[in-house]
């Protein structure tokens, strides 16, 4: 598989992770959260890099990984 | 013993798969499950620590400590995820679970995206074996390890851990395990039940 088809795949997984996060977040807890929080769960929800999102929110991995289970943000892979 | 009887975790592994009812299959699948410490650290809720306590204290988990070619590979492989267009970034604590399923053979557990992606983009890790939790969940039903429906099998996954797999990956591996239900079947055998 070349480069490009290799990118085209992830970009294809990507958009599928993508998409199942923003369906099945609690966008009503995530509006009501403090804004550095709020913020990161967003960045989360857009780009799933947890340790990016964890440090934006202002918490270890492990915090922000709870943080997701309350917002109902899954982990997709 | 071949190296592949070992695997490596990393945090987001260990995380979630600590919120699952049948977490203790993952002895069942590796001699050793080694943490190294750079994730051990990163670990904090009482459940997680707990049960990586317990798992440490019984051998079935173990204490990786970072070797010197571990971590200037673990170097290299960071800075390397930044110079891929289109490939999200490694960080540190992944790239040691990488380096060492490079340099040492073991499985590499992780859910990190990045990681998975820089196995299929970066030459240097050519050759290593990741597993997420579908492909340990695959192949504990696969082994006998865990029966019953795959499907619920990876529903109760899903439904403890707050995990999505993606759907057509997850259909791939029910397909691939009834097909093989079917042929245990009508050998009239079973699955290890180690």
């Amino acid at each position: 598989m070349s480069l490009k088809e290799r990118l085209e795949k992830w970009r294809r997984l990507e958009e599928e992770a993508r998409e199942i996060r923003r369906r099945e977040a609690d966008w009503k807890f995530i509006e009501g959260l403090p804004p550095r929080q709020r913020a990161a769960l967003k960045y989360y929800v857009e780009t799933g890099d947890i340790r990016t999102s964890a440090k934006l929110a202002g918490l270890d991995l492990e915090d922000f990984r709870e943080l997701m289970r309350k917002a109902n943000v899954p982990v997709v892979t | 013993m071949s190296l592949s009887d070992f695997a490596i975790a990393d945090t987001c592994f260990l995380i979630d798969w600590s919120y699952w009812s049948h977490r203790n299959v993952l002895f069942k699948l590796f001699r050793a499950v080694f943490v190294p410490e750079v994730v051990l650290r990163e670990v904090k809720s009482e459940r997680a620590v707990e049960w990586i306590a317990a798992m440490l204290a019984s051998g079935q988990l173990a204490l990786y400590t970072e070797t010197s070619d571990v971590v200037g590979l673990a170097t290299r492989i960071v800075e390397r995820s930044r110079l891929v267009p289109g490939l999200r970034g490694v960080d540190l604590p992944e790239a040691i679970c990488l380096a060492v399923g490079k340099l040492r053979g073991y499985v590499v557990l992780t859910e990190n995206r990045g990681a998975i992606m820089a196995v299929d983009f970066l030459e240097e890790l050519s050759g290593v074996v990741i597993w997420r939790a579908l492909e340990v969940v695959k192949e504990a039903i696969r082994r006998g390890s865990i029966t019953g429906d795959p499907r619920q099998v990876f529903k109760l996954y899903e439904e403890e851990t707050k995990h999505r797999f993606s759907r057509a990956e997850l259909e791939a591996v029910i397909n691939e395990l009834e097909g093989k239900a079917g042929e245990v079947e009508e050998a009239g055998g079973g699955g290890e039940g180690d």
